[in-house]
């Protein structure tokens, strides 16, 4: 078959069907370890920073990588950031339509250089915006097992 | 060839374990980190990073050579990962070599990294799927059935027994007792290995390196760099690769032809006649005990054959004529793949500086090599370095 050609039958080769039988452990490291704890047991975020980069890193980095320097100190940055970029999905990994359309943001976190991405919550396509400010929303302690998805999103901030 | 001297000139290697709290970011920073420390250099004096780690289904991350790149150093940098899977590690340097011997980088961080531990419920797993998809993987072959494969064909061709090959698991876990970063050293005997639990007959328990997360890390620095970092710089003479076929039905198993040209290649380069000779010491790779062996046979450091009777003289012993793996090796100090080539390669650098504290092997070697394997059975690198 010339490389022109369009190939139409694509199940004309014989073929079977295989898997690759493995499944993954991860462990948090050692920022990732202080991040999701915070989380977990404080509802807030906390982060890194290197003063000779003058670079705060959230979520936070054990080491710059900047100068590899190691970063152990953590600090409280709290909850609020604005709204750096963010998209809309409609449509679901199969194609089939999304009951509702979810907006994916990047989050950066107010008074550092970092960021985090997560879902807008209580927000409508027709209010976000571009330096939008906003706040995580953490489920009910009780719930939160260390992950990213203990935060449900980000909504409004709270006044 | 119109290339520039290479010397490496700083190293570092974090511990070797089943299981890190660490990212392999984070394993790549420290040893990149104790890398440049270890040589008085900052991240701003790099030129260039490579990074070497085999497949990315070990850390359960696709493109871990671009995720990895942060840790070790190489971000806002000439970077690149390069892989020739178990290989990998020794392919490091040469890596790297080619950057500061072609004139592009004065100084360049090289870095190897491993995290085995991530891949449930073993990283076994991940190699089902080496072998060819239509005449083997239906099969269901493990990568111990190849091994064990090779093994007995190597045993068959100069009637070697089980307690012959045994000797480089024993002496090889003693040797780590001694280093600082290993994972499996034991005081342990012959008996022991025999009577481990057989896994895929001839291949025992023991007769295997455990899977390991760990990172290991060098400096590479041009001659006039160098000069002025150290008064001990360590020069990489020679470097080879060389790469068989994975149709394994025409090779003969009992014999690694591509160590070889790997190795004839290197030897060119550094003007060796006659290896067993002229290297003083040699970290061969040894993911499991045999291969150490055939490997030595492959680098022509003995006659084909020899290898298992000269491990029982205690040729290759810490102390003997030609100490083989004095770091412990795979064996030993743990098998974190990309990792362990380079951590051979650093076990050379610190045996030619007379640094490697109580693994110091005696009669000052001045030319060492080291050399790793990998892919199907079929991957050899090997570099030659000279203080």
């Amino acid at each position: 078959m010339a490389t022109t050609e369009k190939m139409s039958k694509t199940t004309t080769p014989t073929h079977w069907d295989a898997d690759i039988p493995v499944n993954y452990v991860y462990t948090y490291g050692l920022a990732g370890e202080a991040f999701f704890r915070a989380i977990k047991d404080r509802g807030t975020f906390l982060g890194t920073r290197c003063d000779a980069c003058d670079i705060t890193y959230v979520p936070p980095k054990a080491y710059c990588d900047r100068c590899l320097e190691a970063l152990d100190k953590y600090i409280d940055v709290g909850t609020v950031g604005y709204v750096d970029t963010f998209t809309v999905s409609f449509k679901n990994m199969d194609g089939s339509e999304k009951p509702r359309p979810r907006i994916l943001a990047m989050i950066k976190i107010e008074g550092t250089d970092g960021g985090i991405i997560h879902y807008l919550d209580g927000i409508s396509i027709e209010e976000v915006a571009l330096g939008l400010p906003v706040q995580a929303i953490f489920k009910p302690k009780a719930q939160r097992k260390g992950g990213i998805e203990d935060i449900i999103g980000f909504g409004p901030v709270k006044r | 060839m119109g290339m520039r001297k290479v010397a490496i000139v700083g190293a570092g290697i974090t511990k070797f374990v089943r299981r890190a709290q660490e990212t392999g970011k984070e394993l790549s920073w420290q040893a990149s980190k104790m890398a440049l420390d270890s040589c008085g250099l900052t991240l701003d004096d790099v030129d260039m990073v490579t990074l070497g780690t085999a497949p990315d289904a070990f850390d359960g991350v696709h493109m871990k050579g671009e995720y990895l790149a942060d840790g070790a150093g190489g971000c806002r940098k000439p970077y690149m990962r390069h892989y020739v899977g178990g290989g990998t590690g020794v392919f490091s340097p040469i890596h790297g070599w080619f950057h500061v011997a072609s004139g592009m980088a004065d100084i360049c961080l090289v870095v190897a990294e491993e995290k085995m531990s991530s891949c449930h419920p073993h990283p076994q797993g991940a190699f089902l799927t080496i072998f060819d998809h239509t005449t083997e993987q239906p099969l269901k072959p493990t990568l111990i059935w190849i091994f064990a494969l090779e093994m007995n064909r190597y045993m068959q061709a100069y009637g070697l027994s089980k307690a012959d090959i045994a000797r480089v698991s024993v002496k090889n876990k003693g040797n780590a007792l001694d280093h600082p970063s290993a994972q499996v050293a034991e005081k342990i005997t012959v008996e022991d290995v025999l009577a481990s639990e057989t896994l895929c007959w001839p291949v025992n328990r023991l007769d295997i390196s455990p899977a390991s997360d760990g990172a290991a890390a060098v400096v590479l620095a041009s001659e006039r760099v160098a000069r002025r970092l150290t008064d001990k710089p360590v020069w990489i003479d020679g470097v080879g690769f060389s790469i068989d076929t994975a149709y394994w039905g025409t090779r003969d198993l009992s014999y690694p032809r591509y160590v070889e040209t790997a190795a004839r290649m290197a030897y060119d380069m550094a003007g060796i006649k006659e290896p067993a000779k002229e290297i003083h010491i040699a970290e061969p790779y040894d993911p499991f005990d045999y291969k150490e062996l055939h490997h030595m046979e492959g680098l022509m450091l003995c006659p084909r054959g020899e290898a298992a009777r000269l491990t029982a003289e205690g040729y290759t012993a810490r102390d003997g004529n030609l100490p083989i793996c004095p770091s412990g090796g795979a064996l030993g100090v743990g098998n974190p793949i990309a990792a362990t080539g380079l951590m051979k390669v650093i076990e050379i650098f610190l045996q030619l500086r007379g640094e490697a504290g109580k693994r110091q092997v005696p009669g000052k070697p001045t030319c060492g090599l080291a050399q790793a394997w990998g892919d199907l059975m079929q991957m050899g690198t090997v570099i030659v370095l000279r203080s």
